[in-house]
């Protein structure tokens, strides 16, 4: 049982109430004025209309648990039973699309290699790909753009201590002038120890500078760290689909 | 001789006519659920088939599996989990226009960003060949080194992905908020993002006709505006039949 004096209601919600009054007071005040009553109207009417208009979505439940993707045990109908085939048919001419053996996936934006083999991830590794940069040769006016191409290639040769052929843009790039003899333009050991040839002069090779591996530095190549090109070398044969995106 | 003859004719029309009646029992009719919702999906693995066969990219959003994934030829190189699937439809005063029939039925092409990813890439002119006069515009020292992805774009929430058919994917972070945008864009974003909703609701700009809405991670929907590539396609499965 309480021993605290009993308070009247009234008195303690005096100043509430005195507010709720004055607030009572001063809206009729308005409300008694057309225009305003007008206002009010127009802007609660525009306000309820703005609020109706735009998008109006829903929610896609997941699947109940009970939900099986299997086909039912008999199809309602011969067309259903046409169907549920050809389905299936479908749905595995699409699961054959995954590369059964190794397969290589690069994500040329944020400079990272995959390399898969089924669905299951090998190794993943930083790499760099093209840097985008323009290069414009002052006299002769060409221009060159470096970006690592998109679409899914193969590797179509494989190469242990590859030589690099340097191509014009090479030079033009380090201001030198641009060798008569084939011979000059070959460089020894900037690739690494391995380049898988995926076309259009393309590769995926080591580099001399590790360091700036997961940065977008490249002329197009891929350039991978020694230690996972070694595994990539290991397990990519000819014939290794690439994806680049 | 002629009894037998009639008997075996009444038994030949009572069986034409119980075949007959039996006949729209198994027939496939419009009204089979389980035969449309079958020729809804072989109709949809049909147009993701010839998808794969092309050598564009797409995203697989699968509606009902939660995923969106970054596809090529079939084989999806990015998986994205999604925490939530909306799709939906411009209202107007609380009355919405229906997206017509089978509308997620086709494949939609030639997505883009909106906003816009921005590049800015680094033009270099080559520095004259040893022994000549310097070029005059050649850059004076060697190109800086590149930002990564991380560094150079900033990433809206929501951002858009908008197909040819007037059907665009939304994409927002889970948690909200963009990367490496200030509040002030944050709130720029907020506020064009209303105004452009309103002005799709009203027929006005964009004639957009159905917005699919997926969250992603944040880390998630980052690396899918960074990396998206160009006039990507779009394909939804498992979206609940209406």
């Amino acid at each position: 049982m309480s021993t605290e004096p009993e308070v009247p209601e009234g008195a303690r919600e005096g100043p509430a109430l005195s507010i709720a009054r004055r607030v009572a007071a001063t809206t009729g005040a308005l409300l008694r004025n057309r225009g305003v009553r007008v206002a009010a109207a127009s802007t609660a009417l525009f306000l309820l209309a703005l609020a109706g208009t735009g998008w109006d979505f829903r929610a896609v439940a997941p699947p109940a648990a009970d939900v099986s993707v299997s086909p039912p045990a008999k199809p309602a109908s011969r067309e259903a039973a046409r169907l549920l085939a050809e389905r299936q048919r479908l749905e595995a001419a699409l699961r054959r699309k995954v590369p059964r053996g190794t397969w290589i996936v690069i994500d040329q934006t944020h400079n990272r290699l995959r390399l898969m083999k089924g669905e299951e991830t090998v190794l993943e590794a930083p790499c760099s790909a093209g840097s985008g940069m323009v290069l414009k040769e002052g006299s002769g006016g060409r221009v060159w753009v470096f970006d690592t191409p998109r679409g899914r290639f193969e590797v179509l040769s494989r190469l242990a201590n590859p030589v690099w052929r340097k191509p014009d843009w090479a030079f033009v790039e380090e201001g030198e002038a641009i060798p008569k003899d084939p011979g000059d333009r070959l460089e020894y050991g900037s690739l690494g120890e391995y380049a898988l040839y995926f076309g259009n002069g393309y590769m995926i090779h080591g580099t001399l500078y590790e360091r700036l591996l997961g940065r977008p530095v490249s002329h197009g190549c891929i350039r991978l760290g020694r230690e996972p090109l070694r595994e990539v070398w290991r397990l990519a044969p000819l014939g290794t689909p690439v994806y680049i995106y | 001789m002629r009894a037998r003859d009639l008997l075996f004719l009444f038994a030949l029309a009572a069986l034409v006519a119980t075949r007959g009646a039996a006949a729209p029992a198994s027939a496939p009719t419009a009204d089979d659920p389980e035969t449309a919702r079958l020729r809804g999906q072989v109709e949809r693995l049909r147009h993701e088939r010839d998808l794969a066969s092309g050598k564009g990219f797409y995203l697989r959003l699968d509606a009902s599996g939660r995923r969106l994934s970054l596809t090529l030829q079939g084989v999806a190189l990015d998986d994205y989990p999604a925490s939530g699937v909306e799709w939906g439809v411009p209202e107007v005063l609380f009355v919405n226009r229906g997206p017509g029939a089978d509308w997620d039925a086709m494949p939609f092409s030639k997505g883009r960003l909106e906003p816009e990813r921005e590049r800015d890439r680094l033009e270099v002119v080559a520095p004259a060949p040893a022994g000549k006069t310097p070029e005059p515009e050649a850059s004076p020292s060697p190109p800086p080194v590149p930002k990564s992805a991380e560094e150079t774009y900033s990433v809206p929430s929501p951002y858009r992905i908008v197909f040819a058919e007037r059907v665009s994917l939304e994409v927002r972070s889970k948690g909200g908020g963009g990367r490496n945008r200030s509040a002030v864009q944050r709130l720029a974003d907020a506020i064009r993002l209303r105004l452009a909703d309103l002005a799709t609701a009203l027929g006005l700009g964009a004639k957009e006709r159905v917005r699919l809405r997926v969250t992603l991670e944040a880390d998630d929907a980052a690396s899918l505006y960074r990396s998206l590539p160009p006039d990507v396609g779009l394909i939804v499965v498992g979206l609940p039949p209406r």
